[in-house]
């Protein structure tokens, strides 16, 4: 199956709000959604239906052997670790925290390869505390691609992105609504 | 009705003040002065949205929080830290995953209320799974 462009979001403390934000209004775009929110089993559907009340992109939670299409945004459950494989198929593991949490954000994104060419592939790391996301961050940079943290003003905790900010790897610091517009900007110009 | 919001804070002017805010605004609201008192409600079938202040004598928010996980006294709450600390140091490590949110004293009432409304939407119901 042919990888998507794909757009990782990491997010915590203050993600379910953050996440609205950056959803309610977002176009479907040419783009699977990979979600990672530290958050405990039990409270992430809560999320799915919370985000598919105002996004114009169907959203489920992610199973192990799903394959990533386009147009459609995944939550990675909480309790397990959500890795990519081929940056199409979602794996869903057990096994020990990684930087404290489970989901990890960093496990998430260093799972992505370099995209075959004219794919795109996005990393978001939005408010939460601690610094999961830095490294992920880092290494989607390295593969070439685009990079977005969120911003001081509108973080509940500026911890992961300052992390990430802090790796000299974010192309963009903005709120919500900016990495929005951003993102219709960048997966808009890149039809398959 | 029964009680979905818990706020835990020593001061008793600040619990008084946030009982009266969310009470004008019609949402029912119990109080807990410290960590024991609250692990006490949840004991008791408290469940719903609980405002944790981090800086308690005897038990801060953060051991507040351990506790409630390892008791298995969680499942079907929402944690939101209403503190005066602007950042939350490294004893939160480990407990993002139950810390929903992070509002720092003094804060802005309709934004409080607007996350406590969208927090209460996000609770189980009786008909959910849990």
């Amino acid at each position: 199956m042919t990888a998507p462009n794909i757009v990782m979001i990491g997010v915590s403390t203050g993600g379910p709000l953050a996440l609205r934000r950056l959803f309610d209004g977002l176009p479907p775009l040419n783009a699977a959604f990979v979600i990672v929110l530290h958050i405990p089993p039990g409270m992430d559907y809560r999320i799915v239906l919370s985000l598919a009340a105002v996004s114009a992109m169907p959203v489920s939670l992610a199973e192990d052997g799903d394959y990533l299409r386009s147009g459609q945004i995944y939550l990675a459950p909480g309790g397990f670790h959500l890795r990519l494989e081929g940056n199409s198929r979602i794996i869903l593991e057990e096994g020990p925290r990684v930087n404290f949490v489970q989901p990890s954000v960093d496990l998430a994104m260093k799972s992505l390869l370099k995209p075959l060419r004219r794919k795109r592939i996005v990393g978001v790391v939005l408010t939460g505390m601690g610094r999961d996301g830095a490294e992920g961050i880092r290494h989607i940079k390295e593969i070439g691609g685009v990079t977005i943290a969120q911003d001081r003003e509108t973080s509940a905790i500026y911890g992961m992105p300052k992390a990430a900010s802090e790796t000299g790897a974010v192309d963009y610091v903005f709120p919500p609504e900016k990495i929005s517009r951003k993102l219709v900007e960048l997966l808009s110009s890149n039809k398959e | 009705m029964d009680s979905r919001i818990m706020i835990v804070d020593d001061e008793t002017m600040i619990r008084e003040a946030v009982k009266i805010l969310l009470q004008s605004e019609g949402l029912d609201i119990i109080a807990a002065s410290g960590g024991e008192e609250c692990l006490d409600r949840l004991r008791a079938g408290f469940r719903g949205v609980i405002l944790m202040d981090i800086m308690m004598p005897v038990m801060d928010g953060w051991d507040t929080i351990r506790r409630i996980v390892e008791q298995g006294l969680y499942e079907g709450n929402i944690v939101v830290m209403l503190t005066a600390m602007d950042a939350p140091g490294e004893k939160m490590e480990g407990l993002q995953e139950y810390v929903t949110d992070y509002v720092t004293k003094p804060f802005d009432t309709n934004s409080l209320l607007d996350s406590l409304h969208y927090y209460l939407s996000l609770l189980p119901t009786d008909g959910d799974r849990l």
